[in-house]
């Protein structure tokens, strides 16, 4: 599982953050746009993607783009 | 697995009963813009729902619609063998829902009255259990009645929560006859999530003390801040659940029997949200004409969403004129699933009732 292209699919679920520069350690929760709605646009991109059903703890535990990938990476 | 193939079962016809009140999603109170309401409506796909005053009860919306299918059936009263109440939102505490039905609508000693407590999967789980009973020929006409009022049991300040549902009551009738398309069932549980969706207070592993009973009616009332809420749905659970497993089910389902997903004609799904009915269609790879929605104008309608989709709007138009395949899946209360394909010929569904 790439890292890099985790983090392309997860800023990809923003439309209005063009100027957020997002890395491994963005932590979501503080960008203005993060909602109910994108985390929901998160979780089912990450069953698309990489066939992993997360769960609200999941989402509700991770703080930084890194730690949501490596809840992937151990589900995947 | 619960895999099922029920034969000599006839869906005759559905019916749809709602309160006359509606609730508009963009006058809510906790919107801070028209453009904040508007997001949620456009994401959600929900611009207004029926709510019940406070009169009206399940059994109200029931009866109107078993009354109007009855009617638009030509089935007398006394022809039904059994009648079936699908609701988590009962009448009384103690005394089964289907015996209010049974009295109100006058039918006879010999109808057999069955309660089945159950929420978003509920009509799919219910339609297996009815039609499982009528395949022997024993029982030959039934009627499975299925809704909530479930506007009455929500936190009236959950931004969440509140845009989403709706009351209704649903009928569906179904008769004995030899040789018809079989109806088949893949239904599933998975019960270590079920507290994403649970209501824990009032029931007999935790009644009401003065404390939880003031939180509750705060909670009916919209006056909860979000931290004092003891129950409130997990959403990002359930929507991680409903876009695995119901296509999975429905998949699975078609695969069991050899239905090929091509011929399908109607993908029906629970009604949730718009979000999670799209993100099931996108896994099915069914086009959006395939997939008729009732959320627009009822919301999710909990177990009644299925019916309420099938009998109303232009949906009811194709299934009142034409023979249709239908898959259709329910999900969520549990957490659970019901995938269910039948075959409808000319469907007799009268216009939706609404009462005050």
């Amino acid at each position: 599982m790439n890292k890099n292209s985790f983090i392309q699919n997860f800023s990809d679920q923003f439309d209005e953050s063009d100027d957020v520069e997002f890395t491994a350690s963005t932590v979501f929760k503080d960008l203005d746009e993060w909602s109910s709605l994108i985390a929901l646009s998160i979780i089912a991109m990450v069953d698309e993607e990489y066939d992993v059903a997360l769960k609200g703890d999941d989402i509700r535990n991770a703080t930084t783009i890194e730690d949501l990938f490596n809840v992937v990476q151990s589900k995947a | 697995m619960a895999f099922l193939k029920v034969e000599n079962v006839k869906i005759s016809g559905v019916s749809t009963c709602v309160p006359a009140n509606i609730e508009i999603n963009e006058k809510l109170p906790f919107y801070k813009s028209v453009e904040e309401a508007r997001q949620v409506v456009e994401a959600i796909g929900i611009e207004h729902r029926h709510i019940s005053p406070k009169h009206i009860a399940v059994s109200d919306l029931l009866i109107g619609a078993a009354n109007s299918l009855l009617d638009s059936l030509g089935w007398e009263k006394d022809s039904l063998d059994l009648l079936a109440v699908v609701t988590q939102t009962p009448d009384y505490v103690n005394h089964p829902t289907s015996f209010v039905v049974h009295q109100s609508l006058g039918l006879d000693e010999n109808t057999m009255c069955l309660d089945m407590y159950h929420g978003c999967p509920g009509w799919v789980v219910g339609l297996s259990s009815v039609t499982t009973m009528m395949t022997t020929g024993c029982i030959k006409r039934a009627l499975l009645l299925d809704g909530d009022v479930i506007s009455k049991d929500q936190d009236a300040s959950n931004r969440e929560e509140r845009p989403l549902f709706g009351d209704a009551g649903t009928a569906t009738a179904l008769e004995y006859l030899e040789g018809v398309a079989p109806i088949y069932f893949n239904i599933g549980s998975k019960s270590e999530d079920g507290m994403a969706l649970a209501r824990t207070q009032g029931g007999y592993r935790s009644p009401f003390t003065m404390e939880t009973l003031k939180i509750e009616l705060d909670r009916k009332a919209g006056l909860l801040t979000g931290s004092d809420s003891i129950d409130s749905m997990d959403s990002m659970d359930v929507f991680s659940f409903a876009i695995t497993k119901a296509p999975k089910a429905m998949k699975r389902l078609c695969a069991n029997f050899d239905l090929p997903l091509a011929d399908i004609d109607k993908l029906v799904l629970h009604q949730a949200n718009k979000m999670i009915v799209d993100a099931i269609a996108k896994r099915m790879k069914v086009t959006e004409e395939k997939v008729p929605l009732s959320l627009r104008h009822y919301g999710n309608t909990t177990s009644a969403s299925i019916p309420v989709t099938l009998s109303t709007g232009q949906t009811a138009v194709d299934y009142r004129a034409s023979h249709l395949k239908t898959l259709a899946c329910g999900f969520g209360t549990g957490l659970s699933w019901g995938a269910v394909y039948f075959e409808t010929s000319n469907l007799v569904i009268p216009e939706v009732v609404t009462i005050k």
